[in-house]
């Protein structure tokens, strides 16, 4: 049997969608990708360009039409889905909160599983608010009442709760203010490393890529048109799109 | 029962209550508010539908033969399915189907079982009692099943985040559905419950009043009542469950995705 490759790895994978007019657009051309575990990838590039649709495919709430996704050398077309999502966490980009408190919040997962519910002194709710920075005395209040900020943060936790291997972030400090990202930034590169969790996040904040990404993927029009370390992309890119993107990530 | 004491009404005595459907033309022009010409059309409208459903029940009713009856049952069930396609613009996927069906099992198992154990008329297709017992049904099971389409395909597009937030984190789309699910059937419920809350008290039914004016004692009538507003909430209950299963289906695969039709 062939060593598998741990981490993401996409073969040839294609998507496309109806538009409203009934147009078949194309989301993603012919994706050759390895994201491995145990590292930081930084999706990056213009609005539109397939982004996020990558994330979505990754935990399975869309569907490729053509290609396979592999994760920890196992199609995840094979995989029960909601183990699957189970294992590799996605936080939105305007993650929902659920009627109640931020703490039945963190419970719901294991809500839908019938499981026992971690109550607010457990150890993984504990952990888990101290990765995401997120206030023990605000548990009881309610979720929805939380500031956007509070609310992303919490929708991080909460992902975590089932303990993953996977976690997927779409533009995670969007809402956050300068210093809080940082820490933020920081914290996520310590639980990726801890938790030995592949985490991939779609991100327009360049200071945040640079700071914490292993790796960087730039995706435009549905390829990807480059990947590699910080420096080879960020920092010395060659494909001109790049740097054009460079010069205004938040305009394009 | 004493039906003979009704007292049958002439064309002379529809022309004088047409004559009240004059009046209020002639005070909207003489005040110039309008619109005279609009509620006129509708007051001849009625009138030749009135006659002409009149004069084939009529003739249903003369000819002792399921066939006629069960083709008008078949004619309203098409009727109510055009309403509520009119009615909707926000349809689900396969939706003509989805109600057809819905509407079908649910009107139909509802009538069937109203009208065999609960009023128990023979024969079977007799059409005094089954077309109106069977229309009253269709007719507000079509209200129950538009608002329980409208409201899930609106519900699940608007929930979007939640459901999606919910499958994330490992919620079946059972689980991850469940809000719009039961909203769609409350809305559905919605004007049974209030009709049922409020009769007697603030208006007499129709068919009540009906039966009483055509010679039926009161206590008969009211019994009436309470029964077809029983089958009407049990059909109406049934026929948006069905919906709703099949809505769901329309909007998640089997590997629990939510497909949005744009």
């Amino acid at each position: 049997m062939l060593n598998p490759m741990p981490g993401f790895q996409f073969d040839n994978v294609c998507k496309s969608a109806t538009d409203s007019d009934g147009q078949v657009v194309s989301l993603l051309k012919n994706i050759d990708l390895e994201l491995p575990e145990n590292a930081i990838h930084a999706l990056i590039g213009p609005s539109g360009g397939g982004k996020s649709t990558l994330l979505r495919l990754c935990n399975r709430l869309d569907a490729p039409d053509s290609g396979t996704i592999r994760f920890d050398g196992k199609d995840i077309a094979d995989s029960e889905p909601l183990q699957l999502r189970r294992r590799i966490a996605l936080v939105p980009q305007t993650p929902f909160m659920f009627p109640g408190s931020a703490l039945e919040n963190l419970q719901q997962p294991f809500r839908w599983l019938g499981d026992q519910l971690p109550g607010a002194d457990s150890d993984i709710v504990r952990r888990n608010l101290q990765i995401c920075q997120f206030d023990p005395e605000m548990l009881k209040r309610d979720a929805r009442h939380l500031s956007i900020g509070q609310q992303q943060r919490l929708a991080i936790a909460r992902a975590l709760m089932l303990e993953p291997q996977a976690l997927l972030l779409d533009e995670p400090t969007s809402a956050l203010d300068r210093p809080t990202a940082e820490r933020f930034a920081l914290q996520l590169q310590e639980i990726g490393s801890r938790l030995e969790l592949a985490v991939v996040l779609v991100s327009h904040d360049l200071d945040l890529v640079r700071r914490i990404a292993d790796r960087v993927v730039f995706v435009a029009a549905g390829r990807i048109v480059a990947s590699g370390s910080v420096r080879e992309i960020l920092d010395q890119p060659e494909e001109t799109m790049i740097r054009d993107f460079m010069r205004h990530p938040e305009v394009v | 029962m004493d039906t003979t004491s009704i007292i049958p009404l002439d064309f002379v005595d529809l022309g004088l209550a047409y004559g009240l459907i004059l009046l209020t033309a002639g005070l909207a022009r003489w005040q110039r508010f309008g619109g005279e010409g609009k509620f006129l059309w509708a007051s001849v409208r009625m009138v030749v539908q009135l006659l002409a459903i009149g004069y084939l029940l009529e003739g249903v009713f003369a000819l002792r033969h399921p066939l006629p009856v069960l083709a008008i049952l078949v004619a309203m069930g098409l009727f109510a399915l055009q309403v509520i396609g009119s009615r909707i613009e926000k349809k689900m996927p396969r939706f003509y189907r989805v109600m057809a069906i819905s509407l079908l099992v649910g009107c139909g198992l509802v009538a069937f079982f109203f009208c065999s154990a609960v009023v128990g008329f023979s024969p079977w297709y007799h059409p005094r009692y089954l077309i109106p017992l069977a229309g009253m049904i269709i007719g507000n099971s079509m209200n129950g099943a538009a608002l329980a389409a409208e409201r899930f395909a609106a519900e699940v597009t608007e929930r979007q985040d939640e459901i999606e937030t919910a499958l994330s984190l490992g919620a079946s789309s059972r689980q991850a559905a469940r809000e719009a699910l039961r909203s769609a059937f409350r809305a559905a419920l919605i004007p049974a419950t209030n009709t049922m809350a409020a009769m007697g008290i603030v208006a007499l039914p129709g068919m009540m009043t009906g039966q009483i004016l055509s010679g039926t004692e009161p206590m008969i009538a009211v019994r009436y009542q309470i029964a077809i507003m029983c089958a009407i909430t049990g059909s109406v209950a049934l026929t948006s469950l069905l919906i709703l299963m099949q809505g769901f289906r329309c909007y998640f695969t089997r590997d629990h995705r939510l497909i949005l039709p744009r």
